[in-house]
């Protein structure tokens, strides 16, 4: 097939080739490409020598090739002549139809000219008459319209005229709209001719709608108008170009004056918590504070939804507003916790206010009232919180202090007893009390109670854990032991402290110290751990919030810090008595010993005190008595072995003596089972009285062993120690301890006298019998004047 | 808190109140202690620290003609040192100087370079210049302080100036303070009392009740310490002394002297009529610095400030001195005469 399309194409192209040469007068532009190529054997191109392939064609070709070539030729020919002939034909069949269009043509437009010229002439003639009716109308025409205009002005006069009337009409029928719209229309003429055709027109209307705007001003502050309506007063007050911003502040004034009565001051708080109770119980006809505080709430509410209403653009004047109240509530809320108030009074009051605050983000959703508010809720609950946990404190506090003990009082009457049971009661109770108020706060089912509740939990952990330990350092604080260290505001406690507080107090402090550790700290975990466990997941960040061992282990702590500050002020008071005692006189120069010291009374006494004291506040011993059977054997050991000490003194020569005795007296303590002085103090009374007469008498050792004494001092110091003896045995339950002392006392005498010559046993024993006479008789004079 | 004995023992032949540290001694750690017996011959101990500390030698021994109530050593002679004395009613004061020893032991004679006799009532304590050569010295009794001027080589010894503190107040001890040389205090009755030597007058006081010693601390100014019969031990600051900064509780019964470390500050030692000698640490850190000290922190401070209790005395501890020369190492006597060393080294704070 290729083959065969080949030649064709080959034909169709030659054909082409020739048209084109014919047609074009330049053949080069055609035939160019084909020219050069085929420069010899092309005979289409225009270089085409016939001669040149006629030589070319006879060198290469035979004859059978040359005769094919020249067949194929003349058939070629032919063709050609063929084609030629037909355009020739076609081309003069085509110039032959062109010129009989021509001449049609020609034929047509002939006497065109003449139908044009007469269609001129009759539209001329149509334009004069058209011109001729005009002319003839226009004075008419003017006529008409110049009444029309008379006709319009006039009846815009006439509505001019009209308009005060019609304004009247209005405000009877109370149609503000209309009248406003009227008003409005006319306003234009009446600034422009209101000074001069329309004066009165003017002034009646003006006059009339001075009344509208009255008639409105007053719709729109009227509470009883539908909002709707009072709406619709806005916007036609704001039509009327009356300043509507200044109304607006108006009304909020007096909605912000409105708050004042919404308040609910603290002193009232109460009587509103108190009312309501009542109403609880008793359906009272009578207008009960918080029902009418309910109303007024409410009514601020609807005041506030119309006012949003009229004024769209005041909302947040409104979320300030309402937010003001909200922030007020809380703020007397608060003022009202500052006094005592239970839980239930609180969350009455919290719950009014709760309402009011629903109340109003009904009406203000975008103020976000109840974030604020929730905000405002946390930090009252957790004040009220921590309040009442100072409270508490104040409480104990006050119990203890409320007694003004005095010396005589403390000791005589059971003041001190009363004080530690009263205080332990405030304790009990009042930690009931808290818990009987948190329990309420956590019963409550205001949403917001249900969401904080965790947070509640949490707080009341915190609260216990800083109550106790602020009740710890306040113990502290009040005994005048302050822990300078830590208190920043030392001055204050100082100057507290320094009007002495009595000792028995701090006695008691230590009691309340173990009471707490023991009975108050269980009793409030246990308390926690059944109703305010809660919470725990959040507190677990910082680990629990309240932890009774570390509790329990800084009141023991404290515990025994006041039972030995105790021992210490009492100590104290009687080492003054000693310093005194041995700070005077020149022992030096001492007289005989005629009489037991006065100042050994005075030790006695205040021993006494101490026992009188320690008896109220603390527990009895149990051991004492298995203590005092140990002690038998030791008690005889312990004075015969002083006895021999003395005959041995006795009978030596005074140069002998003092070195031997220094001699002696380590030996003796070398086979001594070495006393411990200084045990650790108990809870009983006769732990802390044994304490304190070790002590006192230690101290005596200490001062004897500052001074140098004659003989004479010497004696004194035997015989006072003599006579301190027995007394000290009683109220003492480690007698072995306190003999042991005792000589220590005298030993050191000895070791600082200058010339040691011990009384006689007799001599000894007549002074202490006539002090013992006498003192017997002292008290029998003392119980006569007491009783006459 | 354990009660056994670390320290190295010596006894004396009788009982002693007082003992000193040696500071001129730049050579070997040693401390000089007096006897304090009324009727016996009374003696002055040399005591030297072996160089490998395990041993306590006798160095000298030197009679006294009586009994000593106070001792203490001149910060710039190893051999001079002062003594207060009694002889049962009547009291003294008087410079000594130790005679050059050549090995012999057989209590030779001190030298007494001067007397201070002008007091008329009993002597308390005598103190020297805190530190290097200067021949000031003070005396105390009950009721007046005297400062003297001190010429070794003249062997005199002059009054400079003196004043009376009243008769209420009967003094009892005191402290030269190591930071202003012009600042002297004294302990009283009922109030620790302070002395601007310049002047000669008393300038300040810290009402406080039977306070028995005092020291100054050398390594912060300002800051004093003091011991007290009942109350135990108190840090004061002498700009805020109002209030005491830190309370330390001291002993079972009295809390007789106390004394700062002269190196690590905040280590305080105090000795007590319980027989025992405490070692504190108070922590550095005055009221200033408190806030910013964590909760934790201050807490664990607040519960252990006692780092070591010895306790293996027989009788009450009066004398109790630091090295200077090696400042972990301190010397207590208790009143039987016993003179123990001990060591701090593994209480030490780590630093």
């Amino acid at each position: 097939m290729a083959t065969e399309a080949a030649p064709m194409d080959e034909k169709a192209k030659r054909m082409r080739d020739l048209l084109s040469s014919f047609y074009a007068p330049d053949p080069s532009i055609s035939t160019s490409g084909s020219s050069i190529s085929a420069s010899f054997d092309n005979i289409n191109s225009t270089s085409f020598d016939a001669d040149q392939y006629m030589d070319l064609m006879i060198k290469k070709s035979n004859l059978e090739v040359l005769l094919q070539r020249h067949v194929q030729m003349a058939a070629e020919i032919k063709n050609l002549d063929t084609d030629l002939q037909m355009l020739v034909y076609e081309n003069y069949n085509k110039f032959i139809s062109a010129t009989d269009t021509i001449k049609r043509m020609k034929s047509n437009i002939f006497g065109m000219e003449g139908n044009m010229d007469q269609l001129l002439h009759k539209i001329m003639s149509v334009q004069s008459r058209s011109d001729g009716v005009n002319t003839s109308l226009f004075e008419k025409r003017e006529h008409i319209e110049k009444l029309h205009r008379t006709r319009n002005l006039l009846r815009k006069v006439q509505f001019i005229y009209d308009l005060p009337a019609r304004l009247q009409k209005c405000i009877k029928s109370e149609t503000y709209g209309d009248a406003v719209r009227f008003y409005i229309g006319a306003m234009p003429i009446l600034k422009v001719y209101g000074d001069t055709s329309f004066q009165d027109c003017r002034r009646a209307s003006e006059e009339a709608i001075e009344i509208i705007i009255k008639n409105l001003q007053t719709k729109l502050f009227s509470d009883s108008e539908s909002i709707q309506a009072r709406a619709e007063a806005a916007v036609l007050l704001k039509q009327l170009d009356v300043p509507v911003d200044s109304l607006k502040d108006k009304l909020l004034e007096k909605l912000e004056q409105s708050l004042d009565g919404l308040q609910i001051k603290p002193e009232e708080a109460s009587l509103l918590a108190e009312h309501n109770d009542s109403s609880n119980d008793a359906e009272s006809n009578e207008q009960l504070p918080a029902k009418i505080h309910e109303d007024a709430v409410r009514g601020f509410s609807e005041a506030m939804r119309a006012y949003r209403e009229i004024f769209p653009d005041s909302e947040e004047r409104l979320f300030k507003l309402a937010k003001a109240l909200t922030a007020m509530h809380f703020e007397n809320l608060e003022l009202y916790i500052r006094k005592r108030v239970s839980a239930a009074d609180f969350l009455r009051i919290f719950r009014i206010i709760w309402e009011d605050v629903i109340l109003m983000d009904e009406v203000l959703p975008e103020a976000e009232l109840s974030d604020l508010s929730a905000e405002a809720a946390q930090v009252t609950v957790k004040k009220f919180v921590a309040r009442t946990f100072s409270h508490l404190q104040q409480d104990i506090s006050d119990t203890i202090l409320k007694f003004d003990i005095n010396q005589k009082e403390a000791v005589e009457e059971e003041v001190l007893k009363v004080v530690l049971e009263a205080s332990k009661k405030a304790g009990i109770q009042g930690t009931t009390d808290i818990f009987q108020d948190f329990r309420q706060l956590l019963d409550e089912n205001i949403g917001i109670f249900v969401k904080m509740k965790d947070l509640i939990i949490g707080w009341i952990q915190n609260g216990f854990q800083d109550f106790f330990r602020s009740l710890e350092a306040q113990f502290l604080a009040l005994s005048g032991k302050t822990s300078s260290s830590k208190d920043i505001e030392g001055g204050l406690v100082e100057g507290k402290s320094s009007d002495k507080i009595h000792a028995g107090l701090i006695l008691v402090l230590a009691q309340l110290s173990v009471f707490v550790e023991q009975k108050v700290i269980p009793r409030v975990s246990e308390e926690i751990a059944a109703s305010f466990s809660g919470g725990n997941s959040q507190a677990f960040e910082n680990g629990p919030a309240f932890i009774p061992g570390e509790l329990c282990r800084v009141f023991h702590a404290a515990s025994e810090k006041l039972l030995q500050h105790y021992i210490d002020t009492r100590t104290q008071k009687i080492s003054v008595l000693l310093r005194k005692r041995f700070k005077t006189p020149n022992w030096v120069k001492h007289k005989e010993p005629r009489e037991v010291h006065m100042y050994v009374d005075m030790f006695l006494h205040e021993l006494e005190e101490v026992g009188k004291e320690v008896k109220q506040v603390l527990p009895q011993g149990t051991f004492r008595k298995h203590k005092r059977t140990d002690s038998n054997g030791s008690n005889t050991t312990t004075s015969s072995r002083s006895n021999t000490l003395h005959n041995d003194k006795m009978t030596r020569s005074n140069s002998q003596r003092a070195r031997s005795q220094l001699f002696e007296t380590h030996l003796a303590k070398l086979f001594k089972q070495k006393v411990e002085i200084f045990t650790k103090v108990e809870f009983t009374q006769e732990s802390v009285v044994t304490t304190t007469v070790k002590l006192c008498l230690k101290s005596l050792q200490e001062y004897v062993r500052l001074q140098t004494f004659n003989r004479s001092g010497f004696q004194q110091i035997q015989l006072d120690i003599q006579f301190l003896k027995a007394p000290l045995k009683e109220t003492v339950e480690d007698e072995a301890a306190i003999d042991f002392l005792l000589d220590e006392v005298i030993v050191a005498a000895s070791e600082r006298c200058l010339d040691v010559i011990p009384l006689e046993p007799p001599i000894l024993d007549k002074l202490i019998q006539a002090k013992l006479a006498k003192s017997k008789e002292h008290n029998n004079n003392n119980n006569n004047t007491v009783s006459s | 808190m354990q009660g056994g004995s670390s320290g190295i023992g010596y006894g004396l032949k009788y009982q002693a109140r007082c003992i000193a540290d040696v500071k001129a001694d730049t050579d070997y750690t040693s401390f000089l202690t007096g006897t304090l017996s009324l009727k016996e011959e009374n003696e002055v101990h040399l005591l030297r620290l072996s160089s490998g500390g395990s041993e306590l030698i006798c160095e000298g021994l030197f009679s006294h003609p009586n009994e000593i109530w106070d001792l203490a050593s001149s910060p710039f002679d190893q051999r001079i040192f002062s003594t207060v004395f009694s002889t049962g009613d009547t009291f003294g004061a008087a410079i000594w100087q130790i005679p050059e020893l050549y090995g012999q032991l057989n209590s030779p004679q001190l030298e007494r370079v001067a007397s201070l006799d002008a007091h008329v009532g009993k002597i308390n304590c005598v103190l020297w210049w805190p530190s290097g050569r200067c021949d000031k010295l003070i005396s105390m009794d009950e009721q007046n302080i005297f400062l003297w001027n001190l010429d070794c080589s003249k062997k005199s010894a002059e009054v400079l100036s003196k004043d009376s503190a009243g008769m209420l107040h009967s003094l009892s001890g005191g402290a030269w303070n190591p930071h202003d040389v012009n600042a002297v205090a004294a302990t009283g009755e009922s109030s620790v009392q302070f002395w601007d030597l310049r002047t000669m007058k008393k300038v300040n006081s810290i009402e406080h009740a039977h306070v028995r010693g005092v020291d100054y601390n050398p390594k912060r100014e300002h800051i004093l310490i003091t011991a007290e019969d009942e109350s135990g031990i108190h840090v004061w600051d002498l700009r805020k002394a109002k209030v005491p900064v830190q309370e330390l509780p001291g002993h079972t019964h009295w809390t007789w002297a106390v004394k700062c470390n002269p190196e690590y500050d905040g280590l305080i030692l105090s000795a007590g009529t319980d027989s025992a000698v405490n070692l504190w640490y108070a922590s550095a850190s005055s009221s200033d610095e408190k806030t910013s000290q964590s909760p934790v922190e201050s807490i664990r401070q607040r519960v252990n400030p006692l780092l070591n209790s010895y306790t293996d005395y027989e009788d009450s501890v009066y004398g109790l001195a630091w090295s200077s020369r090696e400042p972990w190492v301190f010397a207590s006597l208790s009143y039987d005469g016993r003179v123990v060393i001990e060591s701090v080294k593994p209480f030490l704070p780590r630093v």
